[in-house]
């Protein structure tokens, strides 16, 4: 392989991994920017949304078989369960947290995490499950650079959910009124809005856009298992930040440059694979203390 | 005030019932360290928690089915074994307590040991104790310079391993090898040795990489790797994560030999990777599937615990079978005779094969086996 | 907050006619009831066996732990999610000069208070500015890069660790026992305990209270918050470093597997299911942390299922943890 070509086809793999980071992404920035709650339980959510695809296409398999449309139908359905799951949390554990100090709601998201992650853990012996559907390794050879149709439907649908994500946030009366409540709560409400129902809205949209990403992971990986969830999660809120916390475009674009940053960081000489995690959090970190607002986000002058 | 004043004596009974819950736990502690009338108390020291339960409850099982057989052929010098088991939960700090469990309870010896880890800062607390220790799993080449002279290792040690694995890599043609590991004592360990044999051979070791815990897609390492040209690519970690990467570097069109460590030897590799699994190589010690001997324990255990032994019963059983008979060599139940006897062993044959030790307590012959998946199941090679 | 204070005594000090318990209430009897608790603490060897004690060494062991993070998470309110990063130094430190540089156990603890403090200023310096949430994953990240350099470098011994630290002696006896290593610790947990009691109540100690409830307020008041936060988390480092530094003696092996954000993640639900900032509670949260799985044998793998789901409860119906409220 010659350099062009290594690159070439790390730019494929960082597009691949990127689509990844960005739908989980999506979820934090949607949830940050609405109510200003990091939501520790976002990644963990990706991987429920993991196992109860895994469920739902043990039973439909056996109905429609290992193909696309059992997979799909699961991915739906996982999508809805999560986003139920999504709203039930919010109300019950983050709802009347809203007004308490920021380190117990903070404490409280720890919490959800840790019973999610660990609730599966209990329920599956801490065991990989192994997804039974084999999608195939044929593909498209261009030059050097192999893609596989499975990668390319994986980007297509990541695409398509962030496409009908924007537009329903910018074309319709909900996504108006998100994006009012993101900017004044107490206003929205005086205008009429339900801004409880707005906000249950947001967690469901933005916890199943987790479980498709778990979902999809899971069909294109081939393992699930309830660790899954914490480093995406990570990864995910580095993209978010990246992009700008808050901001749609951002996620996107900050699950992308991440996914792009460590597949060319791993042919940094130096770095490698050893010291990867150490850059990624490095520039986080960095980051964080002299851009915080990211690359997309607004400056906003806020109370700690 | 009378709404304060009930508040008032609900916190007081709060400290105390918390002040009780705290009595009561710690003297529940005292029961569980209680020693318990026995002719001859063996302790198991293996993780029945944690991540590593599923291992450590096999072996439990396997050493409790040698104890059962041996009692019912008349014991070990008249006396009926009794077994203990302490949890290390394959953590280092909870395996200090399961040790000083077992040493408090006066065992006369301890079989055991999965977690290498886990099993490092017991080696301290039973030398000091001078207690008998037969290493049934863990095998990380620490615990060789740790060992204070009591415990034997009966699980050959990554150094043997290695031998098989590059006699392997050298069968095959590879000049140019990768080695991946996982960033943990266990795996690290391994793919040291194997590169620097490797470059100590004159040969080249082209990759030299590590992939984090917990993490799925390994593209980007595939794609560093495929451009290197490895003749042979070398997983020295675990099933789970060797699976995905199995799969990614067969997606990659990686077409050479893929090999991988006895950490990895497990069905669930198989069933992960799926097709992409067919032909790896895999070195593992000795488990009942291969060995003619384990036919009968084979079937013992499955009537005896309804389930099928895993990766690590045989040597379990093995080390249970070999401490009674180096007790019965000592004709007593003195520790320092029965650590000499164990020392001398030289005609115990386990189903695992012969033992005898090295100066340094090690397994004398390799019992490394090489495996090859073949239609979706390990097949010994050759 | 509100809503649980508004239940709360007005004053609680005064004590009220009837009822068993009242006892409890003077300062008298309470260190009645602490010199008895001391005497049975401090006589435990005698009576008991080494498993006990090693699982009571443990105990003194993260309550020393949790005391140092509740400097940070209890008095200034800042969410660290990678304390066991500070532990880790010291453990380190006293780790590496040890057995690298045949060092003496007790002069590397001034060396790893060194480095705690380094490492503490290096990361609370510039971040202690973010916001909260920042602030955590700041604190995660920090620990997991501390963890990854641990298992890259040579001179920490990889992804294996160190192994044979020496024990320390003192005065030319060895402190090499469970019991000796049980009477350290307890000696430790006492230091620690008498260290956050004298803080909680001192000038800095009212700085922090003030900053965690109304930061604006406090600053307007003439506080330097940053300097105040940074003071918690110097502070708390110095804790789990020390802390680290015995924790090596007693183990004489350390891996980079011991300091994972699982770990911090226990400390921090130590301070947490307790009552964050109440010394009492803080103790109580490491004694449920420690005995848990050894009492609970067969619940032991969902331990910290159990714990979360009652840190969720707490955070939902009390937030200030189990141990109850004194108001004054």
């Amino acid at each position: 392989m010659s350099i062009q070509d290594i690159l070439l086809q790390q730019l494929a793999n960082g597009l691949i991994l990127g689509s990844f980071y960005a739908l989980v992404a999506l979820g934090y920035t949607m949830v940050y920017g609405i109510i200003k709650l990091l939501n520790f339980a976002h990644g963990d959510l990706y991987m429920i949304g993991a196992f109860i695809g895994f469920l739902a296409l043990s039973v439909l398999s056996p109905l429609i078989g290992d193909s696309w449309v059992g997979i799909l139908c699961s991915m739906v359905l996982s999508m809805i369960a999560v986003g139920l799951l999504g709203v039930l949390i919010q109300r019950i554990a983050y709802q009347p947290m809203l007004t308490a100090p920021r380190l117990s709601i903070l404490i409280t998201a720890l919490a959800v995490s840790m019973i999610l992650s660990n609730g599966v853990m209990a329920f599956t012996d801490g065991e990989y499950l192994a997804f039974s559907t084999d999608l195939g390794y044929e593909g498209l050879e261009l030059g050097n650079v192999f893609i596989t149709y499975t990668q390319m439907v994986l980007v297509g649908a990541a695409a398509l959910l962030m496409t009908g994500l924007y537009l329903f946030v910018h074309r319709t009366m909900y996504g108006k009124a998100m994006r009012a409540i993101a900017i004044d709560q107490d206003a929205c409400r005086l205008m009429g809005i339900h801004v409880n129902r707005i906000i249950a809205l947001t967690f469901f949209i933005g916890t199943s856009l987790a479980a498709s990403a778990g979902i999809m992971a899971g069909t294109y990986y081939g393992s699930i298992h309830f660790f899954m969830g914490f480093v995406i999660g990570l990864k995910a809120f580095t993209a978010a930040v990246i992009g700008g916390i808050g901001s749609i475009p951002g996620a996107m674009l900050g699950g992308l440059l991440l996914g792009l940053l460590e597949s060319f960081g791993t042919q940094i000489p130096f770095i490698g694979t050893e010291w990867k995690d150490v850059f990624s959090f490095g520039i986080l970190i960095l980051l964080l203390v002299f851009k915080p607002t990211g690359i997309l986000g607004r400056t906003e002058i806020e109370r700690m | 005030m009378i709404e304060n004043h009930l508040i008032k004596k609900e916190n007081q009974m709060r400290k105390t019932l918390m002040l009780s819950a705290i009595g009561g736990a710690v003297a529940g502690l005292f029961l569980c360290g209680q020693v318990m009338a026995a002719d001859l108390k063996i302790g198991i020291m293996v993780p029945t928690t944690g991540s590593e339960a599923t291992s450590g409850k096999d072996m439990e099982n396997a050493i409790k089915l040698a104890a059962m057989e041996i009692n019912d052929g008349g014991g070990v010098l008249g006396m009926q074994i009794e077994t203990m088991t302490g949890d290390d939960a394959c953590d280092p700090q909870q395996g200090t307590a399961a040790a000083s469990k077992l040493v408090s309870a006066d065992v006369a010896a301890v079989v055991g040991g999965y977690c290498s880890g886990a099993t490092l800062p017991t080696l301290k607390i039973y030398g000091d104790a001078n207690v008998p220790f037969v290493i049934a799993a863990a095998n990380s080449t620490k615990l060789i310079d740790a060992n204070m002279g009591n415990a034997y290792q009966i699980n050959s040690t990554g150094f043997d391993q290695v031998a098989t694995a590059v006699e392997l890599f050298e069968k095959q043609g590879a000049q140019k090898i990768a080695v991946i590991h996982q960033g943990d004592g266990y795996s690290e360990d391994l793919a040291k040795l194997t590169r620097d044999k490797w470059t100590e051979m004159g040969k080249e070791v082209v990759a030299y990489e590590v992939v984090n815990k917990g993490e799925q897609d390994h593209s980007a390492l595939v794609t560093r790797i495929k451009s290197k040209a490895p003749d042979a690519v070398f997983w020295t970690a675990y099933y789970a994560d060797g699976a995905l990467l199995i799969k990614q570097l067969r997606q990659a069109g990686y077409r050479n030999l893929i090999a991988v460590g006895d950490g990895s030897n497990s069905p669930k590799l198989l069933e992960i990777a799926g097709k992409a699994a067919e032909g790896v190589y895999c070195f593992s010690n000795p488990t009942v599937d291969y060995l003619p001997a384990a036919k009968d324990f084979h079937a013992n255990y499955k009537k005896t615990f309804n389930q099928e032994p895993d990766a690590y019963a045989a040597l379990a059983y093995d080390g249970m079978k070999l401490m009674a008979d180096a007790i019965n060599r000592a004709g007593s139940t003195d520790k320092d005779a029965i650590i000499k006897a164990l020392g001398e062993t030289t005609s115990f044959t386990g189903i695992a094969g012969p033992v005898s030790f090295t100066d340094k307590n090690t397994l004398a012959r390799s019992n490394f086996v090489t495996l090859i998946a073949k239609d979706g199941k390990w097949m010994l090679n050759e | 907050m509100d809503r649980i204070d508004a239940k709360a005594p007005t004053s609680a000090e005064v004590t009220h006619p009837g009822g068993p318990l009242r006892w409890l209430e003077s300062q008298k009897n309470r260190l009645i009831v602490l010199s008895v608790l001391a005497l049975m603490a401090m006589f435990l060897p005698l009576i008991s066996n080494n498993y006990v004690l090693e699982v009571m060494t443990n105990v003194w062991f993260y309550v020393m732990l949790c005391l140092g993070l509740n400097i940070v998470v209890g008095y200034a309110g800042l969410l660290d999610l990678g304390y066991a990063a500070f532990f880790a130094v010291g453990a380190y430190t006293t780790g590496i000069l040890t057995s690298h540089f045949g060092v003496n156990f007790w002069l590397t603890i001034p060396a790893a208070v060194f480095f705690s403090i380094c490492a503490g200023v290096i990361i609370g310096g510039p971040t202690l500015r973010l916001r909260s949430d920042y602030l955590a994953i700041v604190t995660l990240g920090f620990g997991e890069i501390v963890r990854i350099i641990a298992r890259n470098l040579e001179i920490t011994g990889g992804a294996s660790g160190l192994i044979g630290i020496e024990k320390p002696s003192l005065f030319g006896f060895e402190i090499s026992q469970i019991s000796h290593f049980y009477y350290v610790f307890l000696v430790l947990a006492c230091l620690a305990c008498f260290v956050s009691y004298r803080l909680q109540h001192s000038r800095l100690g009212r700085a922090w209270q003030y900053v965690r409830e109304d930061e604006d307020a406090a600053e307007a008041m003439g506080i330097d918050r940053v300097a105040i936060k940074l003071y918690a988390y110097v502070i708390g480092a110095i804790f789990g470093g020390v802390a680290g530094c015995f924790f090596a003696a007693k183990m004489t092996a350390i891996s980079p597997e011991t300091f994972t954000f699982q770990q911090s993640v226990l400390i921090l639900l130590g301070v947490v299911l307790g009552g964050m900032g109440k010394i009492p509670g803080v103790i109580i949260g490491a004694f449920a942390l420690v005995l848990f799985p050894e009492v609970f044998r067969d619940l032991g793998s969902s331990r910290i299922l159990v714990f979360a789901i009652v840190m969720l409860v707490i955070m939902l119906y009390r937030p200030e943890g189990i141990w109850p409220e004194k108001k004054s």
